[in-house]
């Protein structure tokens, strides 16, 4: 295998990892084409690490010659050869965020190893990356890639309302690059109508729909920002598509993540905003997110912050402040509510954009399903959201997640978009305790798998990408995987009450706290609060043992009546 | 219907008067109602609104009263009251501005919000409250010495401040060492500010290492001496047979200990306890705390400061004075831990004190962290030890800026929620319990929070003439049982004392304001109920069907043991 060519030294032996909250260890380091796998001398498992080389954001690495010091430790024979006293350390910084040391006695072996990590961690052609490699025996490839396919979402709005229609207009990505080969849209619109509109908007993203509101038969639908340009072009089919989307007199409402100004400057570089002599029954509000670099470097600053370990405690809410994160938090979760609002209290449909409705755009729609519908509130109904969502929705993974937070290369497109979403669920979580059927350990999961992963799902931009590479023949897929009851255990809520409520939150600055089971997940021992959620665990689990479970399997047993409905706690 | 038959009322609590205004509140404007004062209580009810506004609030909380506005002010609803409280609320009322309409009402409110300034009773001696428990019974001075094992060979229990001779702002039963004569206490009364001697305040079980509490020396100037005061912390060191250093934390920054000098007190010098080390903890004085708890009202009501939300917090400085206590009593239970023992005092040694002997005491001793051992540490070293609840919190009395008056024991419960955040699984009790606590720390309903010490408490006869706290809290103690409390042996608690993982307790400090979540009682406590409503709801079920199934109906031939009783049942929906 051509990674061979990137591993000078594969082995090293009496390697020192440090790792916040553990002894030192001295143990074996061994590099491979995916992975960095250190085994300490003791056979401890505690002291054992398998790190996936696409989780290292940056390295940082010195040697240092220490010739004629003494005392590094005896040697076997077969290791004189080695440069004697020198040594070199090399700093791991990872994108979720973890931080560890190896000290790696002899230079060479150091440089050695600092190289190939280096190569190997930032390998560009996506099926070389370990998904396409990975083959754990309890997985097969045949399975289902991916949890609903678009007919079966569409086949739930079918049976309630017969104005929506499945097109497959883009079957060939031709239409729009970024979008899967199945979307829903007004059934009074024909695919060619579709086609113009999607010449008219950024991308080729035409609005689509994304949410349908059961009681009301309001609708989210999202899209890019239309293409007028400084001539104020119009499109007829776009204006049409719109239109067919809300019923003849119907206000709807236009939510734009950029500000008025953004959006006018827009013009000038070909794209625009819809403007309200040409779509009359549409109200715009501007509610400016950032995106992007912005964003970017918030995560940056934040984890400075974090990782701070000089005792200047006085200063950390300010430094929290500076770096804006939870400000981010704030507006987004704000304008989701907004969004939710909208469909729920005054019974309108909404269509989101920004400029390529691909980052923004997609948060706020998530966030507004999870606020109102019970459905994603389920493990198995948010993997199915975030795939709608964000993976076929085309959500530019392997762009905005190329680099997290150390990382000294040049930041092109990354950006913690996707992180910054699973902050605004966790949000909703603290203040729902009840509300969702998965608790934090899933989206600490997530937040991992979007920068590195044994699985596809979060590989390349789109829909069109991974068919080419053939992602979904090849890789396992993630949301199935965390989806078999002996994963689902793991991240199941014990307190879980599905509640039909929609679940509004509050956006006052002190009902938003910073995310520690992230940000600080390997700077602090969480090692109490993971005991007392453990202990949360067996107490509901027991209760509910006791309380009825015990009695309704015997009774099961005993009488043959279907169980369904006694044991729902 | 009569509105006022919804006003609740407490046994022996009366009407005095009512009158109809305008409720300015400040969330959902002004709002038009008729307010009811009586002697315990201010009710508001809203006439016009759907769902009715309504306020209920002891007169106890209420710390100042003013006129706004004149007979002559302009401007809608300017003419009125407004009421400042001491539990991080403002209430404005107002009134038509004709013939002195709010003449009475305040003469009223102000008459029956602080009695003691008006020779009358406070509401706790008027309640004819009953209990099925009795609070007054929960501490018992004797028997928690016991619990800890005490007397034993080296400690000893002594009466010598029977009649508060020794000591006015003690308790009269106090642990001392055994080798410390009542002679050797008196001389010592004498070196320490108050006569607070050092005593015992817990003994660690297994190392025998001790916790004291006094005041501080009254070295003066001049650095006067007391070879009684340093041979008897010299016993204490010596009692639990290690060698080491007595460590003596000072709770108070290094300048404030040395300007105390000034007025005669001081800390212990280096020369004179040879065999001690001094710590200061940085803790500042009550001044320093009730303007941080000032300060951070005004960034909390009526509206939250939105815009510098953080970094108004940190200027508030209320964090990291909570940071600095706790980070305090971990340095007490830490020594303790590893066998040291230690003394501690501030100036008085009644208020940074009490917050660091009891939060260490939390710490070590999972006693402490159940619902009853919990009232047994605010008993003993709150109120049994003097902390001057009168003063600090002014009970019944108008001078609300008096200097005295401090949050000292508002940020003790701040610091134990912090501590249950840290640990939600080790605290038998829910944060209910420490709001209602706090709730009563003013209200003035039980007699548990009245009076500066023991001998003022005795004198005014408050064990049976008031009803405790405690009383109404063991009356009911499902309502305030953390569900997730899962029994542990005995360990150690060291919270982690650092900013970034202390929260502000948005629950207790902004919970009047409605845009802030609203959790008076976590979901998670209700789920819990439910839950265990609906096991004993399955018991009881199952208790039936064994009745009714006793009968020689048996589905199968395998007989039925007793501990796996066969029944049939129906479906059985759960009620949500």
């Amino acid at each position: 295998m051509e990674f061979s060519e990137h591993i000078k030294t594969a082995n090293v032996e009496d390697v020192i990892l440090t790792q916040p909250f553990h002894p030192p260890v001295k143990g074996t380091l061994c590099v491979t084409g995916h992975h960095l796998l250190f085994s300490g001398r003791d056979g401890d498992s505690s002291a054992q690490l398998l790190l996936l080389l696409r989780n290292i954001d940056a390295i940082e690495k010195s040697v240092e010659n220490l010739v004629g010091c003494s005392g590094l430790g005896s040697r076997s024979s077969g290791q004189s050869e080695r440069s004697t006293g020198s040594s070199g350390t090399i700093t791991i910084k990872c994108k979720d965020l973890h931080i560890l040391q190896l000290d790696v006695p002899g230079m060479e072996e150091c440089l050695n190893i600092a190289s190939s990590i280096e190569a190997l961690s930032s390998l560009e052609t996506v099926t070389e990356m370990y998904p396409f490699f990975y083959r754990p025996s309890f997985l097969s490839l045949q399975g289902q890639w991916g949890l609903s396919p678009a007919e079966q979402d569409f086949a739930q709005i079918k049976a309630l309302s017969d104005r929506w229609r499945l097109s497959e207009v883009n079957r060939d990505y031709f239409v729009c690059p970024s979008y899967p080969p199945a979307v829903i849209v007004p059934r009074s619109i024909d695919d060619e109508t579709l086609a113009k509109s999607a010449k008219f908007r950024q991308g080729g993203r035409f609005p689509v729909l994304c949410y349908y509101h059961r009681e009301n038969g309001k609708v989210i639908m999202r899209s890019s920002q239309p293409l007028p340009g400084a001539n104020r072009k119009r499109c007829k089919e776009d204006e049409l598509l719109l239109q067919a989307v809300i019923d003849g007199s119907e206000l709807g409402y236009i939510i734009d993540t950029r500000s008025a100004q953004l959006a006018q400057q827009a013009r000038m570089t070909g794209g625009g905003f819809e403007s309200k002599s040409n779509y009359t029954s549409w109200k715009r509000l501007h509610r400016n997110l950032e995106r992007g670099k912005v964003l970017q470097e918030s995560l940056i600053k934040l984890t400075e912050a974090c990782s701070d370990q000089s005792h200047n405690m006085d200063r950390w809410l300010s430094k929290l402040e500076n770096s804006k994160w939870l400000s981010h938090v704030n507006s987004v979760l704000a304008t989701a509510g907004l969004l939710a609002e909208c469909v729920e209290r005054e019974g309108c449909s909404v269509l989101v954009h920004g400029s390529d409705g691909t980052d923004t755009t997609l948060l706020l729609t998530t966030l507004a399903q999870l606020i109102l519908d019970p459905q994603c509130r389920t493990l198995r109904g948010f993997l199915a959201l975030l795939e709608r969502e964000w993976v076929q929705a085309g959500h530019p993974f392997q762009q905005r997640c190329a680099h997290s937070a150390h990382s000294h290369a040049r930041l092109k497109q990354e950006s913690p978009i996707f992180l910054l979403l699973l902050d605004c669920v966790w949000q909703l979580e603290r203040q729902f305790p009840l509300a969702l059927e998965f608790g934090e350990p899933l989206l600490l999961q997530l937040a991992q798998d979007a920068y590195a992963s044994d699985f596809g799902t979060f590989l390349c931009n789109s829909d069109k990408e991974r068919c080419a590479l053939g992602v979904k023949e090849k890789t396992h897929c993630l949301f199935q995987f965390l989806c078999r009851p002996s994963e689902r255990d793991r991240f199941i809520n014990p307190l879980y009450q599905p509640t039909e409520l929609a679940i509004w939150p509050s956006v006052q600055p002190p009902s938003l706290q910073l995310w520690q089971g992230l940000f600080f997940r390997w700077t602090q021992s969480g090692q109490y609060l993971q005991e007392a959620r453990e202990e949360i665990r067996n107490l509901v689990m027991q209760c509910c043992r006791r309380g009825c479970g015990q009695s309704a399997v015997q009774l099961e047993a005993d009488s043959s009546i279907p169980s369904s409905g006694v044991v729902d706690c | 219907m009569d509105p006022l038959a919804e006003v609740p009322l407490l046994p022996g609590e009366e009407r005095v008067t009512d009158k109809d205004l305008i409720y300015m509140c400040p969330f959902s404007g002004a709002v038009k109602g008729k307010v009811f004062i009586t002697n315990y209580r201010l009710f508001f009810k809203s006439t016009d609104v759907d769902p009715a506004v309504t306020l209920d609030v002891p007169l106890g909380a209420v710390s100042r009263v003013e006129k706004m506005g004149g007979a002559t002010s302009r401007g809608e609803n300017s003419y009125g009251l407004d009421i400042t409280c001491k539990d991080m609320r403002n209430l404005r009322f107002a009134l038509k501005q004709e013939g002195h309409s709010r003449r009475d009402i305040f003469e009223i409110l102000f008459r029956y919000a602080f009695p003691l300034s008006h020779a009358m009773p406070l509401f706790a001696f008027l309640s004819q409250e009953k209990f099925e428990e009795n609070g007054w019974s929960v501490y018992s001075p004797m028997q928690e010495f016991r619990r800890q094992g005490l007397p034993n060979d080296k400690w000893r229990i002594t009466f010598l401040n029977q009649s508060y001779e020794l000591c006015d702002t003690y308790p009269t039963v106090l642990v001392v060492p055994y080798k410390a004569t009542e002679e050797d206490l008196r001389k010592v009364a004498a070196f320490r500010s108050r006569g607070r001697i050092p005593v015992l305040s817990w003994i660690h079980p297994e190392n025998q290492a001790v916790i004291a509490r006094c005041s501080q020396p009254l070295v003066g100037m001049s650095g006067k001496r007391n070879r009684d005061d340093e041979r008897y912390l010299d016993i204490i060191r010596e009692a639990n047979g290690t060698t080491n250093k007595l460590t003596i934390f000072d709770a108070r920054p290094n300048v404030n200990a040395v300007a105390n000098k000034a007025t005669g007190g001081g800390y212990e010098g280096e020369d004179a306890y040879q065999n001690a080390e001094l710590v200061f903890l940085d803790i500042h004085n009550i001044h320093v705390m009730r303007e941080s708890l000032k300060k951070l009202k005004d960034i909390v009501y009526p509206n939250v400061e939105e815009s510098h939300w953080l970094s108004s917090l940190e200027s508030t400085h209320w964090l990291e004075h909570i940071k600095l206590v706790l980070a305090g009593a971990i340095q007490v239970a830490d020594k303790i831990s590893s066998g040291n023992s230690v003394v501690v005092h501030c100036s008085d040694g009644w208020d940074r004190t009490a917050q660091l002997t009891s939060l260490a005491m939390l710490m070590l001793d999972s006693y402490y962290r159940t619902l009853k051992g919990f009232q047994v540490l605010v008993e003993k070293e709150w109120i049994s030890f003097g902390h001057k609840f009168a003063s600090r919190i002014g009970h019944g009395d108008k001078n609300h800026a008096d200097a005295d008056r401090s949050p000292i024991f508002v940020q003790f419960i701040d610091c134990v929620w912090q501590m249950t955040k840290q640990f939600p699984t080790a605290f038998e009790f829910s944060e209910r319990l420490l709001v209602t606590v706090l709730d009563h720390l003013y209200s003035c309903r039980f007699g548990t929070f009245l009076y500066n010490c023991e001998s003022v408490r005795d004198t005014n006869e408050v064990r049976t003439k008031t009803v405790s706290l405690w009383s109404l809290i063991n009356s009911d103690q499902a309502s305030y049982i953390n569900p997730f409390y899962a029994t542990e042996s005995t360990r150690v608690l060291y919270p982690v004392a650092s900013m970034r993982h202390l929260e502000l307790w948005v629950t207790y400090y902004i919970r009047w304001n409605p845009r802030i979540r609203q959790q008076q009682q976590s979901p998670v406590e209700q789920r819990y109920k439910e839950l265990l409503a609906l096991r004993d709801q399955y018991l009881k079920k199952l208790e039936e069907l064994q009745l009714s199934d006793s009968a020689p109906h048996l589905p199968n031939s395998t007989a039925p043991s007793p501990a796996s009783p066969t029944q049939r049942v129906t479906h059985l929906h759960t009620p949500f």
